[in-house]
């Protein structure tokens, strides 16, 4: 740090840079229910994503100013709440389905690899950068209220404690949305969930949010990239879900996966989900040298990216079942 | 940093050092130290072993929506993010900081949290900031509710001590030093200064610096880890050789009496005679710690050489570190020729 | 090496015993902390003479650092705030002194974990910094009582040595109260146990400090009648033998404090100067608490050879 003759590469923070589209698009997230649901219901589904995900497209290319842009697809598998099927019955069945829309799934992922991928522990790292936006008169002190595995968009009401001897217990408070307009609209959403055993689940909108920033390109453990797409070079695919990578690479031309922007196109059911991922992706701080580099690539392609995390991520709710 | 570029120029940047010993019976190799600082699953500890062994965790945030002390009663609302850091030395010295840094300006409500969390270590004021009040106000500290750069640190602090590394047998007592620090912008074309150092209550010191517009934070909360270190370093030993009662024998532990009184059984002069109880401890723990400007970036270096000039730490340190091995030489004598030379 | 002052009732002279032992151990060079735990009525400050917090302090006392409101509890320096004449001049080479009060107007509160943590964290810092801390607490089986019990279990404070000391009057009550708040169904050693002491180690770190003790041969006393001699004397057997049925008695007394008027009236430290110039306290009082003070760390007198 000192001089630039001797040096320590363990005294020296280096990060990874990841290749960047301008746009990731996801066409979709597929529960049990679903599959459950039959082959109709993922036709349904992809034929209401279509016209959405044109849409996106067409925004997409009005970003870039003409130049024709890089944009990813992507689709999600949860094999982490419920496992269910398998690959090698699943994917082609859904690879079929887009195509009958007219859709190329480029990447597909499996939902318990934002949770560990690999021997990577996502989740748990992404959960150790969480800062807590601070309601006024916030001013050093360890925010009294901090729940663990609870994150908020303001302040909690109060809970009656046990006061001190002969003090008054408090009257009811409402809640308070630090951001709010007058109004709140407070959410406080929970993280993850501990067995008696100390087996943690990761709650299903923090693994989403987990999900948005690797489509960012924002992960990073000790500097390096996680969640890299692994080609697909075998035939078909496995029997089991563990030998899946947790990030696939479908479509071997496909645009980098992570992008500047995200869109994702999804029915309405997962609008408090998809709240719950704003709220905690405005209170995670992200590797500052994974942003700077996403800050310069976009800079000098002269395409406008949000400072705010939050803000580059975009829906499509259409109105479904 | 893309997004930090746009912002307007930083006028202010103010921090918090807390100094103490680690409280452990052995010093933290390089593993143990990684352990200790690891705050965060995801990014590694900076570990270096040059010029000594030290390490120093990821910096985590704060936030933080409050107003600024001030010396004129101004009230400048702030929001954003402080920035706290630990950092271990020779496996010994712990030390845990924090800082932000401060534009001349910023939008007059407050943005959503996402703005300021992709600026980490700067906070923003609502208006415009009066820096010269703000600095003043917070080296005198401020009121109750102002922001409490301090109170992040001590956080930090707190954490680190209750980690199960820690054996808390210290090998000597000590006190933690708080070091706060602000740097406000030098004159145009002017280097980094020194404006004050001053020892302020017990505990506390204050440093005034003056630098060129554009200074990385990162870089002056090096600096002032510096500073306190080797602050602590001469205040720690500086008691040590208070407490004890040069020219006695065995006694408590180098601790005379305010009245002279039987204090110690017989069978105890076996021991090793209190000054050296008390002396050993800073030649095992301390006295291979001084090593002035190991990590400060080279555009602030120079600053040292002020201290060193007046009242000069590097003077006053060695001759402490003189006084300790002349006192153990001195009983290394056997005792009745040592006795008879030292007179009462 | 931290020491708990406990007492089963109010009126033993625990604080003002407990103050004077601190001041006591500063003298001699140590660097005493005095850790006022008296939640009900935090009264150090009175015995210091340090006017500023003569009934708790305004604001970050220790309840308030207890409960998470400040990051630490605020430290008087005794040597420089007190308003004790004597003490203001801080004797050459004496020890630091230093009193956290408690807050003004705060009473016992439940204590949990958070709580309890951050008891831990104030016993190690102390104990890092000073050779010895005093640690006055609630008259009873109190929330602090229970709180340092728990503290002195926790995995954190393993090699932080710590010694207890009863405080009691002499008098068939008291004696039998003292024994309770120790031995009974629900006293300090049960309760230690309950939350991870080791019973014998537990036991063997308590010791009794009898107060406000008659002396029958001192010559306060002397002009009484030989009757009245003889029945104070007797008396005072029949309460070493029921101390002893109590499994309080000489062997685990690590000294007795002469009933003092310095000490009952005025609730005070005793300096030299008290003694020798004004003598408005007696020798003797002085002699045993130098006596006790020095006996707290002298291993001998905690069955440690």
């Amino acid at each position: 740090m000192t001089d630039a003759v001797f040096r320590e590469t363990t005294a020296e923070p280096r990060t990874q840079a990841v290749p960047l589209s301008h746009l990731s698009l996801e066409l979709g997230h597929l529960y049990m229910e679903d599959f459950e649901a039959g082959p109709e219901h993922l036709r349904r589904h992809f034929a209401q994503v279509r016209p959405w995900a044109d849409a996106a497209r067409a925004a997409a290319a009005d970003r870039t100013g003409g130049k024709r842009p890089r944009i990813s697809t992507c689709f999600l598998i949860d094999d982490y709440f419920t496992r269910f099927s398998s690959p090698a019955e699943l994917v082609p069945l859904l690879l079929a389905e887009a195509d009958r829309a007219g859709l190329a799934v480029d990447y597909l992922a499996r939902e318990s690899g934002c949770a560990v991928a690999g021997k990577v522990p996502v989740a748990e790292a992404v959960a150790g950068r969480l800062v807590e936006e601070p309601p006024p008169g916030s001013y050093g002190l360890r925010p009294p209220a901090a729940q663990t595995g609870w994150l908020a968009n303001g302040e909690r009401s109060p809970v009656a404690r046990a006061p001190q001897a002969m003090r008054e217990a408090a009257v009811w408070q409402p809640p308070k949305e630090t951001a709010s307009r007058r109004h709140s609209v407070f959410l406080d959403v929970e993280l993850w969930s501990d067995a008696p055993d100390g087996q943690r689940t990761w709650s299903c909108p923090f693994l989403a949010a987990v999900w948005q920033l690797a489509r960012l390109g924002l992960l990073r453990t000790e500097g390096e990239a996680v969640l890299e797409p692994q080609p697909h070079t075998a035939d078909g695919f496995p029997e089991d879900w563990d030998e899946l990578p947790p990030l696939l690479r479908l479509n071997p031309r496909a645009d980098p996966f992570a992008a500047y922007r995200t869109c994702s196109v999804v029915p309405n059911r997962f609008l408090p989900v998809e709240h719950a991922v704003r709220v905690i992706l405005d209170q995670t701080e992200v590797d500052p040298e994974a942003l700077g580099q996403a800050a310069r690539r976009s800079a000098g392609e002269k395409v406008a990216v949000p400072d705010s995390v939050a803000d580059r991520v975009s829906y499509v709710f259409y109105a479904g079942p | 940093m893309g997004p930090a570029k746009t912002a307007p120029r930083v006028v202010l940047a103010c921090g918090e050092v807390r100094t103490s010993l680690l409280p452990a019976l052995q010093a933290l190799d390089s593993r143990a130290a990684a352990q200790l600082l690891g705050l965060r699953a995801d990014e590694r500890v900076l570990l270096s072993e040059r010029p000594n062994l030290y390490g120093r965790s990821p910096d985590t945030l704060t936030g933080v929506d409050c107003p600024l002390p001030s010396a004129n009663g101004a009230r400048v609302r702030v929001v954003g993010t402080v920035a706290a850091r630990a950092a271990l030395t020779e496996g010994r010295l712990l030390q845990a900081s924090a800082y932000f840094m401060v534009p001349a300006t910023g939008p007059d409500h407050r943005r959503p949290w996402g703005h300021y969390l992709v600026r980490p270590g700067v906070v923003e004021p609502l208006g415009k900031l009066p820096h010269e009040a703000v600095a003043e106000g917070v080296l005198n500290g401020g009121r109750h509710g102002d922001l409490d750069v301090g109170l992040i640190a001590d956080g930090l602090h707190t954490r680190l001590l209750r980690h199960p590394l820690l054996d808390h047998r210290p090998p000597l007592r000590s006190r933690p030093t708080r070091l706060r620090w602000v740097a406000l912008p030098a004159e145009p074309g002017a280097g980094p200064s020194i404006e004050r150092f001053t020892l302020a209550e017990d505990e506390l010191r204050t440093v005034r610096l003056r630098v060129p517009e554009g200074t990385p934070g990162e870089g002056l909360a090096g600096l002032c880890d510096d500073l306190a270190l080797h602050d602590w370093l001469l205040t720690t030993v500086v008691r040590i050789l208070d407490g004890i009662r040069l020219g006695a024998g065995a006694g408590a532990a180098g601790a005379p009496p305010a009245r002279q009184r039987p204090r110690q059984r017989p069978g105890a002069g076996e021991e090793l005679p209190a000054v050296v109880r008390a002396l050993r401890p800073a030649v095992d723990h301390l006295l291979h710690l001084w090593m002035p400007r190991a990590r400060v970036t080279q555009e602030l270096a120079p600053l040292w050489d002020a201290l060193e000039e007046r009242p000069g730490f590097t003077r006053q340190w060695q001759t402490l570190v003189q006084r300790i091995r002349d006192q153990l030489t001195l009983h290394a004598i056997p005792s009745p020729h040592r006795e008879t030379d030292m007179g009462p | 090496m931290l020491v708990f002052a406990a007492s089963d009732k109010g009126g033993t002279g625990r604080s003002v015993t407990s103050a004077n032992l601190a001041y006591q151990r500063a003298l001699t060079g140590d660097h005493v902390a005095y850790v006022d735990f008296d939640f009900g009525s935090p009264t150090a400050a009175a015995v210091f003479d340090v006017p500023g917090a003569m009934r708790g302090i305004a604001e970050r006392g220790l309840h308030s650092y207890l409960e998470g409101e400040v990051p630490e509890p605020a430290r008087i320096d005794i040597w420089r705030q007190t308003e004790h004449p004597l003490l203001h001049a801080r004797p050459n080479q004496s020890g630091r002194l230093a009193l956290l009060p408690g807050d003004a107007g705060g009473g016992e509160f439940v204590t949990g974990e958070e709580t309890l943590d951050r008891c831990v964290d104030l016993l190690l810092r102390l104990n890092g910094e000073f050779d010895l801390t005093i640690v006055d607490l609630s008259a009873g089986r109190s929330y602090a009582v229970d709180m340092v019990l728990a503290a002195t279990a926790h995995p954190r404070m393993r090699y932080v040595p710590f010694r207890w000391l009863v405080f009691h009057r002499w008098t068939r009550q008291h004696v039998i109260a003292a024994a309770g708040l120790v031995h009974k169904e629900h006293g300090i050693i049960r309760g230690g146990v309950d939350r991870g002491h080791d019973e014998e180690a537990l036991r063997g770190a308590i010791r009794f400090v009898r107060a406000a003790v008659p002396d029958p041969d001192s010559p306060l006393w002397a002009q009484g009648s030989p009757a009245q001699a003889a029945w104070m004397q007797a008396c005072d057997d029949a309460l070493r033998r029921l101390a002893a049925e109590h499994r309080i008695g000489d062997s685990v007394v690590l000294g007795a404090v002469p009933l003092e008027p310095v000490l009952q009236w005025r609730e005070q430290l005793i300096t030299e100067e008290d003694v020798l110039s004004t003598q408005i306290a007696n020798k003797e009082t002085l002699e045993a608490l130098e006596e006790i003070a020095r006996r707290l760390t002298d291993d001998s007198c905690w069955g440690r050879p």
